[in-house]
């Protein structure tokens, strides 16, 4: 199936060198005053798990929609394993697994309804059917539910059935909106080994996610805010550029603390973290945050900052 | 797997879904076949423009042999009865009521003028609110009083000239044979658009089109799928009226039943094109409703000469009516069912009916961008 | 604050043969955020339901601010607020005249209302957002704008059924700060989310499993009870294969793959990261780093819920 050009053979760390499976190229795309896509251009590598964060409006879904080829665009270009997918016809579409974020399957039919409908949108042969659908239910867990309507389905199902019916005709890219929302933490855990199996056996996966700890979980995350990428790699070698410090917040009278950091400019973050609060300082000044919490009997320990901190930290400072 | 064949199970896919999706919805079954059949029960027994047992009041100055054997031959059908014989103002009294239609009034030398072989002249007074029961009414009694004046002249003498009255293909003048099909046409039309009008608008709303975008299924492929079982669903649907039509309203099949049916399908795939065209360009169910709504609804009612006959129309009008489907569809059907006619007269109807079905469908497709915005 | 906002004694609801809710039993005290976990499906918005007075119980009891939801159901309704994941706000409407539209079906109105509604609008942080059309604004504000609409009518329990699903970090921390300036204020917050780094900010925390509460107590209290062992985060290449050995030895909790690297649960008394790091680079991984985690509630949610499976690398 697959007619992309060669890939470059042995891409095998984080393989932008080899063929890419996903293209952006600065793709613009304005709904009426607002520039949903600004310029956003980044590349996917073959057998890439690839992490598309950012907040609400940000163009997550957007840019999978031109990725997809759903969307005209007004400048720029999106490729799928080398080809427009607008326009490269069926055999793009063949090659591309999509799982849109809003209900996307046919709430009057069942479980088993969706997966026969859309493997044979897929021309799959029946006993190919038979095989992969049983190994779809069997790590979905929707073989007791095969006869369920669709619209009879909790969240998390909905969604894995939407995953298992995108998954059907072996995509060698798959595009994920937004999967896990509503999701419970097993059934997350589950689509997230899926995932990383399906990474493992070959297949490129670009997905987006409002959730900063699953951007952790990918090869390569890029960050998107306004439409345009303000950064994008390794989640641990992005992690590295982080340049505050952070620290949790430990004793005190809340009240008191939250009102003592608020006055201090070297405290960039503060935000509740269960029991305690986690705050991100200008790196060098703990000794300065420290001692104007002890009078208040708050002391701080250093904690490993994490990709929500980074999150918080780039876009705090494209806002200034 | 080759081209063709994928393309045939991706119509299939798409066409054994949609037909789920009927069985799931009881709506669009009724919609579908109930009805048409109750709209025809409703429209064939209540909208009937035959009148009879018209309260006729009758003034009769004369009282004599003659003016009683007027009124008995205008009594004598079921088409009229008496309301009362009294005077003037009673008569008008009781038109101004509705108690009557209509009242005859018979001079007090009618039977001495006839005897003296001058024309005797009745007076009819019409209520003439409703125009169409007017002219029935006058039709009626005219029709009446001419068989009597005939009687009477052939009580004296051989007649020099005798008229004989056949009315062709409905000598009983019963709307009902007329009506039927064109019944039928309008409520295929209806529901035809509405039927393809929902579904594709309804891929939109429930999100399942970015599914089928991102998906190989082509855009031929989707608008074959959903057009088959409704063609199916709609070949059922006119069996059950032109059943209904013939069981109930006495509607005879002169011509031939397949070419009916084959002139039922041509029509019903521009119907049903027209529904897809609307759903394409609408996006939402209850936009492509109201379009769907209007534009099969009312050029069927007013334009197909279902009601108004198109020679009486302007001759704008005429010239719109030509693009309506169901004109050509009306015209067929009356012929099958009514004259029997065959395809040497009916082909210019089903050579339009083809050119619409596949212009609009081919204008569905091409309209169907593959793209959410 | 001892006082009790919610009272649950041997909740049961069935629906025909199917036991949703089976002898839930729970307390949470005025200005609690008590959080309510559990898979799709383990019963939690049949809880929720029973609570707001809106599904009868089929056996046990319930009392929600002092009043049964048995006998009282009006009463509850009328002091609670409730926001669900699929909160319904008037697309086409302002902001102002959404709080307007729901302070109305509480039958608020007048001088009074119109200061409450300010307030609300002030406490949300919307006061900016005040005239803009609720359908051009993004989830996250949206979000805030249900919340107010859930808190116009200053209930004592404000139930929420996964407030923040699908909404980003910034909105998410904000709606959170907002929730707990409520529960400080005295309003008794109960809260179900999937996801479980929210769940830290609860005081207490119930787990729910196939309708019956399992477990239920501190974040803190839970992690030491569930999770005795010691969490590691792994990197290095060639992990898969090397995983799939580690995965049959002894005191191996949990494998998971996590971006690169790997997430291991191990058992303390077993395993450390030095022992881990030539574990696995015996069995043919590279350049291992290994370094140790603090447990989370994921953890133990996984732990108390999850069935074991093993994830496939051939």
């Amino acid at each position: 199936m697959s007619t992309a050009p060669a890939a470059t053979p042995g891409g095998t760390t984080m393989g932008i060198e080899a063929g890419a499976a996903l293209e952006a190229q600065a793709l613009v795309r304005c709904f009426g005053a607002t520039r949903a896509l600004d310029g956003l251009s980044f590349t996917v590598g073959r057998g890439q798990l690839f992490g598309l964060v950012g907040a609400d409006g940000a163009g997550k879904t957007t840019a999978i929609r031109a990725l997809a080829g759903l969307i005209t665009l007004d400048a720029g270009r999106a490729l799928v394993l080398g080809r427009d997918p607008a326009k490269g016809g069926v055999a793009v579409r063949e090659s591309l697994g999509l799982m849109p974020q809003q209900a996307s399957l046919y709430p009057d039919l069942s479980v088993a309804e969706n997966l026969r409908f859309f493997a044979r949108l897929y021309c799959l042969p029946r006993a190919l059917f038979r095989e992969r659908s049983a190994r779809l239910l069997d790590i979905t867990r929707l073989g007791p539910f095969l006869d369920r309507r669709a619209d009879a389905l909790s969240g998390g199902m909905y969604k894995k059935l939407a995953l298992a019916c995108a998954l059907l005709h072996r995509p060698e890219v798959l595009l994920l909106d937004e999967p896990t929302n509503g999701v419970d933490p097993v059934s997350r855990r589950e689509l997230w080994a899926l995932l990383h199996e399906l990474v493992h056996d070959g297949m490129t996966v670009l997905l987006s996610t409002p959730y900063m700890d699953e951007a952790e979980r990918c090869h390569c995350v890029g960050l998107i805010h306004h439409g345009r990428l303000l950064l994008a790699g390794e989640p641990r070698a992005l992690l590295a550029t982080f340049e505050d410090e952070t620290y949790e917040v430990e004793g005190g009278e809340r009240e008191q603390v939250d009102q003592g950091l608020a006055s201090l400019a070297e405290v960039h973050a503060a935000s509740p973290a269960g029991a305690t609060l986690r705050i991100a300082v200008a790196r060098g000044s703990a000794g300065t945050v420290a001692g104007a919490l002890a009078p208040l009997a708050a002391s701080l320990r250093p904690v490993a900052p994490n990709f929500e901190d980074l999150f918080l930290a780039r876009v705090r400072q494209e806002a200034a | 797997m080759t081209r063709p064949m994928r393309f045939l199970v991706r119509v299939g896919a798409m066409a054994s879904k949609e037909v789920m999706h009927i069985r799931r919805d009881p709506r669009t079954l009724y919609m579908a076949l109930a009805m048409p059949v109750v709209m025809l029960l409703i429209f064939g027994f209540g909208v009937s423009f035959d009148m009879d047992r018209i309260p006729l009041v009758v003034l009769d100055g004369d009282r004599s042999v003659a003016s009683r054997a007027l009124v008995r031959a205008v009594s004598a059908g079921h088409e009229f009865v008496i309301a009362a014989d009294s005077d003037e103002a009673t008569a008008l009294r009781m038109i101004r009521r509705g108690q009557a239609l209509a009242a005859l009034a018979i001079p007090a030398d009618y039977q001495r003028d006839l005897a003296a072989g001058r024309d005797g002249e009745v007076q009819l007074i019409v209520d003439g609110a409703d125009g169409v029961v007017a002219n029935q009414i006058l039709a009626k009694i005219d029709g009446l009083v001419r068989a009597e004046s005939l009687r009477r002249i052939d009580l004296a003498a051989e007649p020099p000239l005798q008229v004989k009255v056949f009315t062709l293909f409905n000598p009983e003048a019963r709307s009902a044979l007329f009506m039927v099909p064109g019944l039928a046409v309008y409520l295929l039309a209806i529901a035809a658009v509405l039927l393809t009008a929902l579904t594709v608008s309804g891929e939109w709303e429930r999100g399942s089109m970015e599914q089928l975008f991102a998906s190989p299924v082509g855009r031929l492929e989707i608008v074959l799928g959903k057009l088959l079982p409704y063609l199916g669903l709609g070949m059922l649907q006119l069996l059950l009226v032109v059943a209904v039509g013939a069981v109930i309203f006495d509607v005879p099949i002169r011509g031939s039943v397949a070419l009916l049916f084959f002139v039922g399908f041509l029509f019903l795939a521009g119907m049903l094109g027209q529904g897809l065209f609307i759903s394409v360009v609408a996006r939402s169910q209850l936009v492509a409703t109201q379009a769907g709504a209007l534009s099969s609804l009312l050029p069927s009612l007013l334009l197909s000469g279902m009601l108004v006959p198109i020679e009486n129309m302007p001759r704008i009008l005429q010239a719109l009516s030509s693009v309506i489907p169901a004109r050509y569809f009306v015209h067929a059907m009356r012929g099958i069912m009514l004259k029997g006619s065959g395809l040497s007269i009916l082909w210019t109807d089903l050579v339009a009916l083809t050119i619409f079905a596949l212009a609009i469908l081919a204008l569905a497709t091409t309209r169907f961008r593959r793209k959410l915005a | 604050m001892s006082e009790l906002s919610i009272e649950a004694v041997h909740l049961s609801r069935r629906f025909g043969s199917f036991l949703a809710v089976d002898d839930v039993s729970f307390s949470a005290a005025r200005g609690e955020i008590f959080g309510y976990l559990g898979a799709n499906g383990a019963g939690k918005s049949t809880t929720i339901r029973m609570l707001c007075g809106l599904l009868a119980p089929t056996a046990g009891e319930a009392r929600v601010a002092g009043f049964d939801v048995k006998t009282a159901p009006e009463s509850v309704k009328a002091s609670i607020g409730y926001m669900s994941q699929k909160f319904s706000l008037y697309l086409d409407l302002p902001v102002r005249d959404n709080l307007d539209f729901f302070g109305g079906a509480y039958g608020l109105s007048g001088p009074d209302f119109a200061a409450r509604a300010d307030e609300v609008l002030r406490l949300c942080d919307l006061e900016h957002e005040r005239d803009a059309i609720t359908g051009s604004l993004p989830g996250g504000i949206r979000q805030r704008l249900a919340l107010g609409c859930a808190i116009l009518h200053r209930p004592a329990v404000l139930f929420l059924d996964e407030p923040t699903a699908g909404v980003d970090p910034v909105s998410r921390r904000h709606f959170w700060r907002l929730i707990r300036r409520l529960a400080r204020e005295g309003t008794t917050i109960f809260v179900t989310t999937h996801y479980l780094d929210e769940a830290e900010y609860c005081g207490r925390i119930g787990l729910m499993v196939d309708g019956r509460l399992v477990a239920l107590d501190t974040p803190a209290a839970l992690k030491r009870r569930y999770v005795p062992g010691r969490v590691l985060s792994v990197r290095g290449r060639n992990l898969a294969s090397a995983a799939a050995s580690l995965r049959s030895r002894p005191g191996i909790i949990a494998v998971e793959p996590f971006g690169a690297g790997l997430h291991l649960q191990v058992a303390a008394e077993n395993w450390n990261a030095d022992s881990v790091a030539q574990a696995l680079a015996s069995a043919g991984a590279q350049a291992v780093e290994v370094e140790s985690g603090e447990p989370t509630l994921e953890d133990v949610f996984l732990a108390v819920v999850a069935r074991p499976r093993e994830v496939r690398h051939d």
